[in-house]
C-alpha cells in the first residue's frame, strides 16, 4: 500500500491557477522532495493532503485513508510543518508546546525536550516577539513531538541559520532511520539533494518531473568527446578531467548540479 | 467538545468578561440605588414631554414598581447593548479570527474534528454569555434585597432574565454563523456585529411607535419585550421559545458550514 496517494487532483482556481489532474505516489520510508516555482501548487496540494481543502476532482489518501473524510484520524500519525507559520501568537513557547500536546491528547512531553535542545531552542518569552527563526523552530518541535510515521514539511528550513539547517537534515535522516514517510516541499536544492530519495518538480499545476534523485542526476549528465592531437596528450586530457581515454580522443562527463536541473524545469515556461 | 481548548479560550474569555461585568455592576448598582417611587413620576413627566426618545431606549410605561422601573432602564438597551458587544468581539475571534490569522492550521493539524473545534469555541462562546447573564441576575438580585427589601419578586426577574439570555443565545447564534462561514474577519465582524445592530436599531424605531410600530415584525428583539414578563404572559415564553430555537438553528447551521468549507491554511 502507497503511504501517500494522490490520484486526479485538479483545483482549478482559474487564469491557470491550481493544480491540475495531479498523480503521484509515496511508499513506506520514503523521503519525497516536493519542488516548484512560487505559486506552482506545492500548498495547495498539500492543503489537499492536510484536509483543508476539499478535492474537487480525483482524491487523495494516506495510508488508506480519505484525506478529506478522515482526516482526523490521519492526523493522529502525521506531523505538519506550514509553509506560513501561523502560531498562537499571544502565548509563550513552552506554553505553546504544552497546550498542543494537552490538545493532541499526549500523556507526556514527548520528544519535545531532546528536539528543543537540538534545535537549541529557548522556549521562554512571547511567540509575537520572537524571530523567524525561532518561530520555525517552535514549528519543527511540534511537528515531531509525537513521533508521528507520516510527515508533510511545506519549506520546513525557511529562516533557520546554516547550522540549524544542517541539524534540519540530520533530523530528517534519522526519521528516514526511523522508518517514517516524509513529504517535503523546500526551494534549497542542497537540501533537497541530501535528504531525498525521489524527486517530484511541479509547474503552473502539472507535474513535470518524477523521478528519483540518482536517476534526475543521472538523466542530466552530458558527455563530450575530444579528439586530440596525439594518444598521450588525449591521456593527460582524460586524467585531468576525469574522463576517459580511447586512442586519440578522451571523453568527459559533465554532471549537472540538482540546481541548474531546477532551473532549467522551472523555467520551461518562459522559454515555451 | 476538546477539554484543552475550552480552558484555553474561556481564559482568554476571562477579561473581557470581568471589564463587561464590571461595567455592568456599575449601571445595575446605580440604577437600583435610582429607584425611588417618587423618582418615578418624574420619570412619567419626561416621557409625557418626549414620549419619542424615552420610548426609543425602551422607557415606557410602569415604572411605580421595582420590576418595571429596572425594565424601563435596564432592559431597553444597556442590558441588550453590552452582552451584545461581547459576544460581537468573542464570536468573531473564536473561529474567523484563527482562520484569518491561519493558526486554526494548528488547531486542525491535530486528530481532533472540525465539529469538535467548532462545538468547543460555540460552547465557548455560550459559557461567557450565561457567566455574564448569570452574574447580572445575581447582582440585580442582590442589589435589590440590600437596598428595597422584598420590593422585587425573585420569579419576575428569573423569567425576564431568561427571555434575555433567549435572545443573547439568538445574537450569538448570528455572531457564530458568521464566524464560521467567513475566513476573513471583516466580513464575519460585517454580518456577526450589523445584523444585530441594525436589528436593534430597528427596535428602537418600533419602540417609538405610531407609523413606524409595524418596523417590529422585522427585528427579532421584538420576541423580548421584557414587560410580558412582568405581566406574566404567555407570550413571553413563545418569544423565548422562538429566539432559542432560531439560535440553535445557527449554531448547528455554523458548526455544518464549517465542517465543510474550504480552508486556505
Amino acid at each position: 500500500m502507497h503511504v501517500i496517494e494522490i490520484s486526479d487532483l485538479t483545483r482549478d482556481y482559474g487564469q491557470g491557477k491550481g493544480i491540475f489532474r495531479l498523480s503521484f505516489t509515496i511508499e513506506e520510508g520514503e523521503v519525497f522532495g516536493f519542488l516548484g516555482p512560487n505559486g506552482a501548487g506545492k500548498t495547495t496540494t498539500i492543503r489537499h493532503l492536510m484536509g483543508f481543502l476539499r478535492p474537487r476532482q480525483g482524491s487523495c489518501t494516506i495510508r488508506g485513508m480519505d484525506c478529506w473524510r478522515q482526516a482526523e484520524q490521519i492526523q493522529k500519525d502525521l506531523g505538519y510543518i506550514p509553509g506560513e507559520l501561523a502560531l498562537f501568537e499571544e502565548m509563550d513557547g513552552r506554553e505553546d508546546l504544552t497546550f498542543l500536546q494537552r490538545y493532541r491528547g499526549m500523556t507526556n512531553a514527548g520528544r519535545a525536550p531532546e528536539l528543543m535542545e537540538r534545535f537549541e531552542l529557548d522556549p521562554r518569552g512571547k511567540i509575537k516577539k520572537m524571530s523567524k527563526g525561532m518561530k520555525q523552530k517552535l514549528g519543527i518541535v511540534a511537528a515531531f513531538m509525537h513521533s508521528p510515521r507520516t510527515l508533510i514539511l511545506d519549506e520546513p528550513t525557511s529562516g533557520l541559520d546554516p547550522l540549524m539547517q544542517n541539524r534540519f537534515v540530520e533530523l530528517i535522516r534519522e526519521e528516514k532511520q526511523r522508518g517514517a514517510t516524509i513529504l517535503m516541499s523546500s526551494h534549497m536544492f542542497e537540501e533537497v539533494e541530501r535528504t531525498c530519495d525521489r524527486i517530484g518538480i511541479i509547474r503552473a499545476g502539472h507535474l513535470v518531473a518524477l523521478d528519483s534523485t540518482q536517476a534526475l542526476r543521472q538523466r542530466h549528465v552530458r558527455s563530450y568527446t575530444v579528439t586530440l592531437e596525439s594518444d598521450a596528450a588525449a591521456a593527460a586530457f582524460a586524467r585531468d578531467f576525469g574522463g576517459q581515454a580511447q586512442g586519440n580522443q578522451a571523453t568527459v562527463c559533465v554532471r549537472r548540479s540538482l540546481e541548474e536541473i531546477f532551473l532549467e524545469q522551472y523555467g520551461q515556461e518562459v522559454k515555451e | 467538545m476538546n477539554k484543552t481548548l475550552y480552558g484555553r479560550e474561556l481564559k482568554k474569555s476571562w477579561r473581557l468578561l470581568v471589564i463587561f461585568a464590571a461595567v455592568l455592576t456599575m449601571y445595575i448598582v446605580m440604577i437600583v440605588s435610582m429607584y425611588d417611587p417618587e423618582m418615578a413620576q418624574a420619570i412619567d413627566k419626561f416621557q409625557e414631554l418626549m414620549p419619542e426618545l424615552m420610548a426609543a431606549v425602551g422607557m415606557t410605561g410602569n415604572s411605580d414598581s421595582l420590576a418595571g422601573f429596572l425594565v424601563s432602564y435596564l432592559y431597553g438597551m444597556i442590558l441588550l447593548v453590552f452582552p451584545m458587544v461581547y459576544t460581537i468581539i468573542r464570536a468573531n475571534g473564536l473561529v474567523a479570527g484563527y482562520v484569518e490569522r491561519g493558526s486554526m492550521a494548528c488547531l486542525l493539524a491535530a486528530p481532533v474534528r472540525r465539529t469538535t473545534v467548532a462545538c468547543t469555541q460555540l460552547l465557548v462562546l455560550l459559557t461567557g454569555e450565561v457567566l455574564l447573564l448569570g452574574y447580572c441576575t445575581a447582582l440585580e438580585c442582590a442589589a435589590a434585597e440590600l437596598m428595597f427589601p422584598g420590593e422585587l419578586e425573585l420569579s419576575c426577574l428569573l423569567g425576564l432574565n431568561l427571555g434575555l439570555l433567549c435572545l443573547q443565545l439568538l445574537i450569538a447564534g448570528i455572531c457564530f454563523f458568521f464566524s464560521c462561514l467567513w475566513s476573513d474577519t471583516r466580513y464575519s465582524l460585517a454580518f456577526g456585529a450589523g445584523i444585530p445592530v441594525v436589528m436593534y436599531v430597528l427596535q428602537m424605531l418600533s419602540n417609538m411607535g405610531g407609523k413606524l410600530e409595524g418596523v417590529r415584525y422585522a427585528t427579532f428583539f421584538s420576541l423580548f419585550r421584557p414587560q410580558d414578563w412582568i405581566d406574566g404572559s404567555s407570550a413571553a415564553w413563545w418569544g423565548a421559545l422562538a429566539l432559542a430555537v432560531g439560535a440553535a438553528l445557527l449554531y448547528a447551521g455554523g458548526i455544518a458550514v464549517f465542517a465543510r468549507k474550504d480552508l486556505q491554511l
